[in-house]
């Protein structure tokens, strides 16, 4: 598989959350299918140059949200239960929400009411999502 | 399961405590970071646990256990300066260490010593540069089979491609269980393979931590003040606060849990404009080290 994360190791992100977060936005993207393996803990960790037990910590957050699945002396998955587009979709829902939260925290923190994120909010709808005629 | 246990450590010169008084828990398989300015007593703790030098105070357990021969061939460690002998070659130190440690494999340090540039095993060390000279004591440390890496200041004097080559041995050592605990006044280096950390200051320590739950937990939140003497008295109890900064209408928060909660209190006494920071490990190792400035002065002030 090739390399698909990339992470800064430097900035105030938990490197963690970064691995957490590049898995789900793989994963709803479909570079990583449903029944994918993943790479070993291990090798992650000597790619990205960052500590094990860290990707180590991300896997299991991973497995603890469903996302992957560990089957013990093969390896982490990409979960394939049910639907085969029920972890990409759950995984990008997760991505988008942290986006929506994020964004909507900077709008307060620069002193917009509720109306005014609304307004912006539904602007963006109409531009990326709008409704069919 | 804990690999090494450093309890009470204490090491005075004359009336001055280069250690004073240290306790450090460091898990079995980690990857511990020692950070701290220059003579924070760093190199003294490494030569105090191997007992190179006879701490004043205080106990050091290898896996639950005091230092013993046993132990010594379970622990490698790279000091702070080079102790290879100047008139010996490289390939009479293989030997050397190959007669000193049964768990040492020569084929192994020959092909990190490649790796790292040095192919000419007939040089003696004194025609080595300062760099070749840690990568060659780097080199034979990790080509012994251990179950814990004690490496003062393992990259000093290498380059990028070098500095980077030994992290990812590190890492690998890691991946396989071995504890290693390593300085480095290259905080990059410490933020990527490691997973704990300590900051010792003045024989201290003044923080210690998983590196990605310090950086989770600590923010600053900052917003702007209606004018210069407005009065932020209002913060002064709140606990999530462990340092305000201010400068003219700007204010600074310096905050270890719910920074949003701590942003909507700023904001309910009148700060604009409020923005949640991440920090860095670099941010954090200097707001531990620097003088502390604390809350109630800052009120006084305002």
């Amino acid at each position: 598989m090739p390399v698909i994360f990339t992470v800064d190791p430097r900035g105030g992100i938990p490197i963690y959350l970064q691995i957490v977060e590049q898995v789900k936005r793989s994963v709803a993207l479909g570079l990583l299918a449903p029944g994918e393996q993943l790479p070993t803990v291990k090798q992650l960790a000597l790619d990205l140059t960052v500590n094990p037990n860290t990707v180590a910590r991300a896997y299991r957050d991973l497995e603890r949200e469903s996302v992957i699945e560990t089957a013990s002396g093969r390896g982490s998955f990409v979960r394939a239960n049910g639907s085969a587009d029920a972890a990409s979709i759950a995984a990008g829902r997760d991505v988008a929400r942290g986006e929506i939260e994020s964004a909507v925290r900077t709008a307060k923190s620069l002193g917009l009411g509720r109306d005014a994120v609304t307004e912006l909010f539904q602007k963006s709808l109409d531009r990326w999502l709008p409704e069919e005629a | 399961m804990t690999a090494l246990t450093i309890a009470g450590l204490r090491k005075n010169y004359g009336s001055v405590a280069a250690v004073d008084g240290i306790d450090l828990e460091i898990p079995k398989g980690c990857v511990f970071g020692l950070l701290g300015p220059n003579g924070a007593g760093k190199s003294t703790t490494f030569k105090c646990v191997l007992g190179l030098i006879r701490a004043s105070a205080g106990r050091v357990l290898f896996a639950g256990a005091p230092f013993s021969p046993a132990a010594l061939e379970r622990t490698a460690y790279v000091p702070e300066r080079s102790v290879l002998y100047d008139w010996m070659s490289v390939r009479e130190h293989i030997g050397y260490m190959k007669n000193s440690f049964t768990g040492f494999d020569p084929e192994r340090a020959r092909e990190l010593l490649a790796q790292f540039g040095v192919g000419d095993e007939s040089k003696r060390v004194r025609a080595l540069s300062k760099g070749m000279r840690t990568a060659v004591a780097v080199a034979l440390a990790f080509a012994r089979r251990v179950d814990l890496l004690l490496l003062d200041e393992p990259t000093s004097g290498l380059d990028p491609v070098n500095q980077r080559s030994v992290l990812n041995l590190i890492i690998n050592e890691a991946a396989q269980g071995t504890t290693v605990v390593f300085s480095s006044h290259q905080i990059g280096q410490v933020e990527r393979a490691a997973d704990r950390i300590a900051v010792m200051q003045r024989g201290r320590i003044v923080l210690e931590g998983i590196v990605d739950d310090l950086k989770a937990g600590r923010k600053i939140v900052e917003g702007i003040l209606p004018s210069d003497d407005f009065s932020v008295n209002g913060l002064a109890s709140d606990a999530r606060i462990v340092r305000l900064e201010r400068n003219g209408r700007i204010l600074r928060a310096f905050v270890t849990e719910q920074p949003d909660d701590v942003a909507a209190h700023m904001s309910a006494l009148g700060a604009q404009g409020l923005r949640v920071v991440d920090l860095s490990l670099e941010d954090i190792f200097l707001d531990a080290v620097a003088p502390k400035v604390t809350t109630a002065s800052v009120v006084e002030e305002a």
